[in-house]
């Protein structure tokens, strides 16, 4: 049997396991091992299960994931959320569809201090769907707004999705941050767009709230919007100034998170002992699954797949673009199926060097279009994990009244990919500017 | 079984919370040395090594009780279109391979561990031993196991008692 054939015959017995509800990473990991020892040696490969294990856990550059999960966390049972909701719905939630508007601006705020979109998700969820059903929004429209403005939590550093990618491409996390704000903003925008052509099309689907004062939208803004611009500008702007690593980055971020919410006293003890239970479970089941991935990847590695793969999409007889929507219309497929972050663990061997080796792609570039191509998986069925989510707020909501307002914001994040392939200088331009 | 599934549950939530307080102390060290080396020009000697082992501990630590919470993403897409029957078995021999695999992981990161202490490993820059890092990682994976014990008994119990 040639390497490509076992290679090829460990991919299908992952992909078996984990059809069969086998936890990913111990279906990574295990696939890797089982690979690894028929190919080197049993011996060769329990020694690699375990050097793995333990250089992946203890690795410094990993260590960055606990610190911006944990800040998250922090921010979500902080609170800081809702004062940025009241900030932005004071400001225009008069206007028609100002409410879901504003949900969007909040999401995009709040991604600035939180790199989950679930997180980013359940913070908004709680606070705006309350207001909407208040006035009259409609179901579809309130639901699917939250779920979609959680996808604008991963692409506005912090994100641990840009975090994973880097690790696996070996690219500067600080870059990829720096990449997703511009595309982020973008996305914010075109969300905007499409509510205020559905509520123009349809007035009664977000009946315009009432209108705040000056005074009162100045009040507003104390209490949420200061402490995120002062814990972002000391966390990430300290990381683009190269003061700090990603990990200080992530640790001084927490530490800011933290402070903000003691002096201000918005965080009691249950809800910091809640963040904690809620950064190790996440933190290990991410780390869990990048040591699999990493033990599967070595696996791959001396099965020569992804070589062979790239050489066989390089000569190709298709201009780049084309493989590279091919790329992406397997994410969006995968993206329905498997979780964001699994997903781009399992597909970075696999397609990184079919991307940017062979084809030449700018690999912070292609980080930010697996981010957004990935994102859409969480909204879309079956298993959209924000509409679950959102789901878990509004029981009383069916899940296809949620799927079915989703659409539009689907097709915002398509038009935002399609402006990204068009002018990749969307994703580039910040990031040109921190190597300069 | 009720004790033994909740001792291993208590168990696992002690490591947690064991991992909860690495996670706050790699936190203040962190921020500690950035202080440090700001104000004073004095980083703290080789934080960078310190860092990297509590997050091995934080890690390590917290794998068993974030799969007592079932968070250890798996997808139950396909196994959910089976019939009832065919997907507790499914469910037994997944437990009890995971398992398996789990714990002869976990045997050789101990295994690794004690080639550390054999051969008297230290960190590069504090000259700090390893091996005792690594063992704690090996309980961790250990007690992930125990957990997973718990489940495929319990799948079996639904099998057998689905019948």
């Amino acid at each position: 049997m040639t390497s490509l054939t076992i290679g090829l015959i460990g991919i299908l017995a992952f992909l078996a396991l984990i059809a069969l509800r086998m936890p990913i990473a111990i279906a990574m990991a295990l696939a890797g091992f089982a690979g690894f020892s028929f190919m080197v040696s049993p011996q060769a490969a329990l020694n690699m299960v375990a050097k793995e294990m333990y250089s992946n856990l203890s690795s410094y550059s990993l260590s960055v994931i606990p610190m911006f999960v944990w800040m998250g966390f922090l921010a979500y049972y902080s609170g800081i959320g809702t004062k940025l909701y009241i900030f932005a719905y004071k400001l225009i939630g008069h206007y028609p569809g100002g409410l879901a508007i504003a949900t969007q601006v909040a999401c995009a705020v709040f991604g600035a201090i939180c790199g989950s979109n679930t997180a980013t998700a359940a913070t908004m969820g709680a606070i705006a769907l309350p207001e909407m059903k208040k006035y009259k929004y409609d179901t579809s429209l309130a639901t699917a707004s939250v779920a979609a403005g959680g996808v604008l939590g991963v692409l506005i550093p912090p994100s641990v999705i840009f975090i994973v990618y880097g690790m696996a491409t070996e690219q500067s996390v600080g870059k990829l941050f720096m990449a997703g704000i511009l595309p982020g903003i973008l996305l914010m925008l075109l969300y905007i767009a499409a509510i205020y052509i559905l509520t123009l099309r349809n007035p009664s689907l977000g009946p315009a709230g009432p209108k705040s004062n000056w005074r009162e939208r100045i009040d507003a803004m104390r209490g949420g919007l200061g402490e995120v611009l002062f814990v972002f500008v000391l966390s990430i702007g300290g990381l683009f100034a190269g003061w700090f690593t990603p990990t200080e980055a992530g640790a001084v971020g927490a530490a800011g998170v933290l402070g903000v919410s003691l002096v201000e006293r918005r965080l009691s003890w249950e809800g910091f002992k809640k963040s904690l239970v809620d950064t190790t479970r996440t933190s290990a089941m991410i780390m869990f699954m990048v040591a699999g991935a990493v033990m599967f990847g070595r696996f791959m590695a001396v099965s020569r797949v992804p070589f062979e793969l790239a050489n066989w999409a390089g000569a190709l007889a298709l201009p780049s673009f084309a493989i590279m929507a091919i790329i992406i219309f397997i994410y969006l497929v995968l993206g329905c199926l498997i979780d964001a972050l699994a997903l781009v663990l399992l597909t970075i061997p696999i397609f990184y060097p079919v991307a940017v080796t062979t084809l030449g792609y700018d690999p912070i570039w292609f980080g930010v279009i697996i981010v957004m191509v990935v994102a859409m998986g969480v909204i879309t069925p079956p298993v959209g994990m924000n509409v679950y989510i959102i789901k878990g707020i509004v029981p009383d909501v069916p899940l296809e009244v949620i799927f079915k307002g989703v659409w539009p914001f689907l097709i915002a994040i398509l038009v935002c990919i399609a402006m990204l392939m068009v002018f990749p200088q969307i994703a580039t331009f910040l990031p040109g500017l921190l190597s300069k | 079984m009720k004790r033994f599934s909740g001792l291993v549950t208590g168990l696992s939530r002690v490591l947690d919370q064991a991992a909860g307080f690495f996670l706050v102390a790699t936190m203040v060290l962190i921020v500690v040395n950035i202080l440090l080396r700001t104000i004073f020009k004095t980083p703290v000697f080789g934080a960078f090594e310190y860092v990297g082992l509590l997050t091995a501990l934080v890690i390590g630590l917290s794998l068993a009780y974030c799969g007592v919470q079932n968070a250890h993403i798996d997808i139950s897409l396909v196994v959910d279109w089976l019939p009832a029957r065919l997907r507790d078995i499914i469910s037994v021999l997944i437990n009890i391979i995971s398992m398996c695999f789990l714990a002869v992981s976990a045997w050789y990161v101990g295994a690794y561990a004690s080639s550390m202490m054999d051969s008297g490993l230290v960190s590069p820059t504090t000259q700090m031993p390893t091996y005792p890092f690594v063992y704690l990682i090996a309980l961790g994976m250990f007690v992930y196991c125990l957990v997973l014990l718990v489940r495929s008994i319990e799948s079996i119990m639904k099998a057998a008692f689905n019948r």
